[in-house]
């Protein structure tokens, strides 16, 4: 009795384990998958809001893509993007790893302030958004009254053509410097104690400590947290769309944002349709590559 | 040997003092609006600003009689509603995902990345499209479907691992013993994962509460969430910045103290899984 029972496991489980995935892989096909199939052909056609005829016109599909590659204001995002990419990406590694290496030294008063150091990356995106908006506007910002205090005469930077760009980048530096801080210390808590040990034996100055034992560790880790932000910094919004607008003209104006705007500003659906199919293209590329270099599941702990 | 000591101390010391200056520069942004949100209209554009000033609440209580509460519990209901369906569905995928060890999964794997990566804007457009003929645009109902485009992904590859680490002859036992398949699921695992479950659905609420881009275009004004409303205090209603303080603060509070709960796991939520912090 007991023998079949147990026979009849492996048969029993396979069927409920059946049971258990198929919901989710069927809505998850039908809130994903089908909406992508549904961007990809909407691509396809020149589908103008205003304009309804156009909804299902495949009379030229290849109409927004040759748009694609006329137009200049894409162009120009893409470019912007390149910039808003890159410095993000670069200074939030940089100053993570430094806040992470700060707060790796034993101490409680560092493990407690490690806590604090998380906020700006938990806080919602749009009281992000906000806090940045209040410093960034003269009459009721204490940095610029700080400034005036001391003399200084600083435009409204969010509106400036000089640094409009460059006051995104510090808001979205703000927010998530802590997340490459998160994984670095993780990172380093697994770091071998003899390793330390071994280096510290053989007369390592502190900076040589962290030059040629500690960076080789965590590169992995940083390589990873950038490509993370990479993708992310692709779809920059809230602080675009309550900051600057996309302004002064379109300085700030990135290919996510510039896509937003043609589809509901512009309602020109088809032709966004046709840029968002490239930045998923991008996004997936990105998301395997990180794939391929990590694996999945690894674990920082 | 003593000066090598005193200069290790005063080291140590300098660190901890720049660990601090930092923290205390992170934190001001964050401050200073939680500060504006207890000040008059007058006393936000006072500088220097006054340490000790007349607290307020004038600018909650000015919310708390406008559009903005319904708002707020729009984004409470959709929050909640949105957690507790990704679970449904997406744990005992996860719990057989983790015991079947299929082909498929590579597969499976990057397409739930993608979907956790890929830009917003890319769902936006054919929900909006395909919402406009189903009736669907500015409802709550319409909200909790596109968050299970990210909420229902978090589920299946944040409790995967919880479940690995249970021991597989747990079942078996219990399927000797005379239960059903589901009788094991239901009275052995579920309780055993409870603390995974909890974090994630702390996770999965504090990404649909969080939500911006989404509801900024699927909703118009039945169904606003608490964000959105926030912003249109700026766009709309000329600059009454204690309010716009007061709506973003209350936001951000629960936020804030289910973060704390769940901070071990934010690496891990981030990552949409991919890694575990």
């Amino acid at each position: 009795m007991i023998s079949s029972r147990s026979a009849s496991f492996a048969g029993a489980q396979r069927r409920f384990f059946v049971w258990c995935v198929a919901p989710s892989l069927a809505v998850l096909a039908i809130v994903t998958l089908l909406p992508s199939l549904y961007l990809l052909a909407t691509s396809f056609t020149p589908l103008n809001l205003t304009r309804p005829e156009t909804q299902w016109d495949f009379s030229q599909p290849l109409i927004s893509y040759g748009q694609l590659l006329q137009d200049d204001r894409l162009r120009n995002s893409l470019w912007v993007q390149v910039k808003l990419s890159f410095w993000t990406v670069l200074l939030q590694l940089a100053i993570g790893l430094g806040v992470a290496l700060l707060l790796n030294i034993r101490s409680r008063l560092l493990e407690a302030l490690r806590t604090v150091f998380l906020i700006p990356m938990v806080l919602p995106p749009i009281v992000v958004a906000i806090i940045w908006k209040v410093i960034y506007t003269p009459d009721i910002s204490p940095m610029h009254g700080v400034f005036k205090a001391i003399g200084w005469n600083v435009p409204a930077l969010i509106t400036s053509p000089d640094w409009a760009l460059t006051s995104i980048i510090i808001a979205d530096t703000w927010e998530w410097s802590p997340f490459t801080m998160l994984m670095v210390l993780a990172a380093l808590q697994m770091m071998p104690q003899e390793l330390i040990d071994a280096a510290k034996v053989d007369g390592a100055s502190p900076w040589q400590l962290t030059r040629y034992v500690t960076l080789p560790f965590i590169k992995g880790v940083l390589l990873v947290a950038g490509l993370f932000r990479l993708i992310d910094s692709i779809k920059a919004f809230p602080l675009i769309y309550i900051l600057t607008e996309g302004g002064p003209g379109s300085l700030t104006e990135v290919t996510n944002y510039y896509s937003f705007l043609q589809a509901f500003n512009f309602s020109y659906l088809g032709f966004s349709s046709a840029i968002t199919v490239v930045l998923l293209i991008a996004t997936i590329a990105l998301s395997w590559l990180i794939l391929r270099l990590v694996g999945w599941g690894m674990r920082v702990d | 040997m003593s000066t090598e000591a005193s200069v290790r101390r005063r080291d140590r010391f300098l660190m901890q003092t720049l660990a601090v200056v930092l923290a205390v520069l992170t934190l001001a942004p964050f401050l200073w609006l939680l500060v504006m949100s207890f000040k008059t209209n007058a006393e936000i554009f006072r500088f220097p600003p006054r340490l000790l000033f007349d607290a307020t609440l004038a600018n909650y209580a000015a919310l708390w009689t406008s559009e903005f509460r319904s708002s707020f519990s729009n984004s409470l209901i959709v929050s909640v509603a949105s957690t507790l369906l990704s679970l449904v569905i997406g744990v005992p995928a996860a719990y057989a995902l983790s015991r079947w060890t299929s082909r498929a999964s590579g597969t499976i794997t990057l397409w739930v990345l993608a979907s956790r990566m890929a830009p917003p804007i890319a769902f936006t457009i054919p929900y909006f499209l395909a919402y406009r003929h189903l009736e669907l645009l500015d409802t709550l109902e319409g909200l909790v479907i596109i968050y299970l485009t990210f909420n229902l992904s978090l589920v299946i590859w944040m409790m995967r691992p919880f479940y690995d680490q249970l021991p597989r002859s747990l079942e078996e036992a219990a399927w000797i013993d005379g239960a059903t398949m589901w009788q094991g699921f239901t009275r052995i695992i579920l309780p055993l994962s409870g603390p995974g479950l909890a974090a994630t659905a702390i996770l999965c609420f504090l990404f649909a509460w969080n939500d911006f881009f989404f509801a900024l275009i699927l909703t118009r004004t039945q169904a606003m969430t608490a964000p959105v409303a926030v912003v249109n205090f700026m766009n709309y209603e000329g600059w009454e910045w204690g309010r716009i303080a007061a709506g973003g603060t209350m936001i951000m509070l629960p936020v804030l103290v289910f973060s704390f709960i769940v901070r071990r796991y934010l690496v891990a939520g981030l990552t949409g899984g991919a890694l575990k912090g």
